[in-house]
């Protein structure tokens, strides 16, 4: 030390602070610098961290998921933990210092993980490169949120697929899918989102996007249809299995149409039914809203079972609602015993009371106190003979009575009920069998027999066909005594010859023929009688067989008889004048009028045509009885018997006022036969129409 | 310790150049056969010993906090830092591997780093260790710096050959940089430092032990 120091000491004198300091010393300043800076501007371009909770955490790592916004990552997750006592699962996000403003309580996160469903397959990149954290929010900067809590679904409406935003609301029987989509003539269109259940009324409501552009197919006359599932029509062409496609037989789906043109445009928000199908959907243009009901509640005091769910409520036969629920009630303070009545809850559709003002439930509420207090009860009653089901009726009574709400709270307003009206033959199946049973239609078939029989009888009888040989022997006898110089044994042989005429008309009378006929007919008569008894459907037919029997009545027979009986007046007047000379010129127009009239009857060949189609009916009559458990079959033939009938009786003088008149009384038959026909075609076609009296 | 007194060239009046080794005699400024500049001492030699030393240690905080290897398979990223690795190796039961990547890459440059720094620090004050350990340690510093660079070599190595695409990549992580930059500031500090240093103490010594005498 002692030697060196002359030497050290002369030559720092001259070298400056600055040459003695090496420069390489601005390296580690510069490095120095360096970090600094790059620390510096990390944690000043570091964006704030926010937190995110979730239900499910499934794959979300810390600094390897990132957080996107429009597919752009923004955020990198710095830490995933739990929160104080496990129940979620939190993620701490760094977040972009650019986007970070925007971040604001509107916003939403959702992790976005690879999905399977029906309807195809979404975020199929994060198979690979594992789930990521996706983010939205509006682009206004609003109040900063460090805290928000995930979702478990992606938000339906999102910046990145604009639409316009809608909520659909579900009846009772509706169903809303999440996520189902929603078709336009078969297209998609949009995508119904979460449903839940409206907290004011007892429906589901669900929003529901409409992608743009096609917002503008929706206005107000718009109409919304359910087409999950399937519908299977068999019918004459076939079996027809319709859905609309998988994804909607799977998972469901919405279909909507304007039905009418001109309805308002929308804004977002608006709220549309739901309908079942794409029928109800169309005709609902024109009607009310079914969705608000008015909930009555009816408890009855007959134990009778077959009331059901979705059972009928009717209003003077008119269906205003239906049957909501069923359950049993014990209420010791109202009725004084512990028996369980039956408590029905009926949902009613005031658009279906037809109130002019507007269908509102309030509205159908009062104008069913005003109905209750004028004696409007509810009662049970049979739905139908096959159903074997009950309806709830509402009937007046007569006895007025108040609309009471028995629990303030319950809000549900009951209505007093009747006896229940039900007839024992119609409560069961049975007593329509039994009166199936009953049917006398043995006895109709005897009587039309009877009937047939004795109109039979009466042509054939040897009397009516003895008529015409007499009478042509008569008008023989007198044309013989016409023709005899022998006037002076004239009135002697005139006289013997009325007096002969006189017993064939007596004959006649004594035969009773038309009375007969008359008695047949009315036999007929009262068999259809019967059968009107029982039946509802066959009134036409007892008419028309009283129409037959009243033609018969009518017949000329009568008239033939009465001519003849003035005839033979005429003839004892000409006797008994005194204007006697000349007699020769009257008798011979009386005799010729006679003679022309039974030449009518004679040349008409009426009786034996009668007999013949009469014997056709007959045979017809025959196969009836022999077919009558093959009742079409049997009508067939008998129309086919009458027709031919009908053609026989056309083949013959149509001038002449018997034939026409027997003509028509078969044409009548004809008719009756017609309308057997259809209603034998009716109750093939539709057994219960005849059971339901429809 | 010395029983021959060793005599530096300084005692002897003449400077040994250090680009060449040719001896000069003290005053000549410029080496006549390298042409470098002849300096009896480097009195800025610990200076920049320091700074280099500084900017060394700098650098491998980065390296040891930065993940070296970013490997990417089909499904996966996986960056590991040096330590990370070595661990991870050791628990999937390669404790040999492991150990040679904590020795090549934690061990020596930190060796390194205690081994200048005790240099640079020995020669300004009295040491325990002899001048000849001194100059040893020294001389493997200086030995060990070209091999430092292996860690970095194995990581270029992969990343060049595992290039299969989408399958499978291999791609250099930020701390090979850094590491990559400790190893040459290190190598610029341990050659920045004037060995001849060491022996001054010596002389020193022998001054103080003359006088005390």
């Amino acid at each position: 030390m002692v030697t060196d120091a002359p030497e050290v000491t002369i030559e720092p004198r001259r070298k400056s602070v600055l040459s003695r300091v090496s420069f390489v010393w601005l390296i580690p300043i510069a490095a120095l610098a360096i970090a600094l800076g790059v620390a510096w501007d990390s944690y000043s371009s570091q964006g704030p961290l926010i937190t995110l909770e979730f239900q499910n955490g499934a794959g979300i790592t810390k600094d390897e998921t990132v957080l996107k916004y429009r597919d752009i990552t923004v955020g990198v997750v710095e830490d995933v933990g739990f929160s104080a006592g496990l129940s979620t699962v939190v993620v701490q996000v760094r977040l972009d210092k650019d986007v970070a403003p925007y971040v604001d309580s509107g916003a939403n996160f959702w992790v976005v993980r690879p999905e399977l469903t029906a309807r195809g397959v979404s975020g199929l990149d994060t198979v690979l490169s594992g789930v990521f954290i996706e983010g939205v929010w509006d682009d206004v900067i609003g109040t900063t949120e460090t805290r928000f809590m995930g979702l478990e679904t992606p938000p339906l409406f999102r910046p990145s697929k604009p639409g316009l935003e809608i909520a659909l609301r579900a009846t009772a029987n509706g169903q809303l899918t999440e996520n189902a989509p929603i078709f336009f003539h078969g297209i998609e269109v949009g995508r119904v989102g979460k449903a839940r259940i409206s907290p004011v009324t007892n429906f589901a409501i669900a929003e529901a996007i409409i992608y743009e552009p096609h917002g503008r197919l929706i206005n107000k006359s718009t109409r919304f249809w359910d087409t999950s599932g399937f519908s299977v029509n068999i019918g004459a062409t076939g079996a027809e299995i319709d859905f609309t496609s998988l994804a909607t037989l799977i998972s469901g789906g919405i279909s909507f149409d304007t039905v009418v043109s001109g309805g308002d445009r929308i804004s977002d928000g608006e709220v549309f039914q739901i309908y079942e199908d794409e029928e109800t959907a169309r005709n609902s243009v024109f009607n009310a809203s079914e969705v608000e009901t008015l909930e009555l509640s009816a408890i009855f005091e007959d134990n009778i079972a077959g009331l059901r769910v979705g059972a009928d409520v009717e209003l003077a036969g008119l269906k205003i609602g239906e049957v909501q629920s069923v359950s049993g009630v014990i209420d010791r303070a109202t009725f004084g015993d512990s028996r369980v009545r039956l408590n029905a809850i009926l949902s009613i559709q005031p658009a279906r009371l037809g109130l002019e003002v507007q269908a509102s439930p309030a509205a159908a509420l009062n104008f069913m106190a005003g109905r209750v207090r004028d004696g409007l009860r509810a009662r049970l009653a049979s739905a139908g003979l096959l159903a074997g089901g009950l309806k709830v009726e509402l009937v007046e009574s007569g006895q007025p009575g108040a609309l009471s709400i028995p629990d303030m709270t319950a809000t549900i307003p009951q209505i007093p009920t009747a006896e229940s009206q039900m007839g024992d033959a119609g409560a069961s199946v049975e007593g329509v069998i039994t009166r199936v049973s009953n049917l006398p239609i043995e006895e109709l078939m005897a009587s039309a027999i009877d009937f047939l029989n004795s109109a039979q009888d009466f042509v054939a009888s040897d009397e009516l066909r003895g008529v015409p040989e007499e009478a042509v022997g008569l008008l023989e006898d007198v044309r013989g005594l016409v023709g005899s110089d022998e006037v002076q044994n004239v009135p002697v042989l005139l006289a013997a010859t009325l007096t002969r005429l006189e017993a064939v008309m007596a004959q006649l009378e004594e035969q009773q023929l038309v009375a007969r006929l008359v008695g047949a007919v009315d036999a007929a008569a009262e068999a259809a009688a019967g059968v009107d008894s029982a039946v509802e459907g066959v009134p036409e037919l007892v008419a028309s067989l009283q129409g037959v029997a009243a033609k018969a009545e009518g017949l000329a027979l009568e008239e033939l008889v009465e001519e003849i009986n003035l005839l033979a007046g005429n003839a004892a007047r000409v006797i008994g004048t005194d204007a006697f000379n000349a007699l020769p010129a009257d008798l011979s127009a009386a005799l010729g009028s006679l003679q022309a009239t039974l030449s009518d009857v004679r040349d008409g060949g009426v009786i034996e045509n009668a007999n013949a189609a009469l014997a056709s009916a007959r045979s017809a009559a025959d196969a009836v009885a022999d077919a009558a458990d093959d009742l079409p079959a049997l009508v067939t033939r008998m129309s086919g018997v009458l027709d031919q009938a009908a053609r026989t009786i056309r083949g013959y003088d149509r001038g002449n006022e018997l034939g026409r008149d027997v003509e028509s009384a078969l044409r009548e038959i004809q008719e009756a036969a017609r309308a057997l026909a259809s209603l034998a075609k009716t109750i093939e076609r539709n057994p219960s129409a005849l059971i339901r009296g429809r | 310790m010395s029983e021959t007194p060793i005599i530096t060239a300084r005692e002897m009046g003449v400077v040994g150049c250090r680009g060449c080794t040719q001896v000069w005699p003290q005053g000549t400024q410029t080496c006549g056969r390298c042409g470098k500049r002849l300096q009896l001492r480097d009195h800025k030699s610990l200076q920049r010993v320091w700074a280099w030393w500084i900017v060394g240690m700098l650098c491998y905080i980065p390296a040891n906090l930065y993940p070296m290897l970013r490997t990417r398979t089909l499904f996966t990223v996986q960056q590991d830092t040096i330590v990370g690795g070595a661990i991870e190796l050791f628990t999937h039961g390669a404790p040999f591997v492991a150990a040679i990547i904590l020795f090549a890459s934690v061990v020596i440059p930190l060796g390194k780093f205690f081994a200048i720094a005790y240099l640079a620090v020995s020669v300004q004050r009295r040491s325990a260790a002899s001048f000849e350990q001194r100059q040893l340690l020294y001389e493997v510093v200086e030995y060990i710096g070209r091999w430092s660079m292996i860690d970095i070599f194995v990581v270029a190595i992969l990343s060049s050959l595992v290039q299969l695409r989408t399958l499978a990549a291999i791609d250099p992580g930020p701390a090979s940089l850094f590491f990559a930059l400790s190893v040459i500031f290190t190598m610029l500090s341990a050659q920045s430092f004037d060995s001849r240093m060491i022996w001054d103490v010596q002389s020193r010594d022998k001054g103080e032990a003359e006088s005390g005498h």
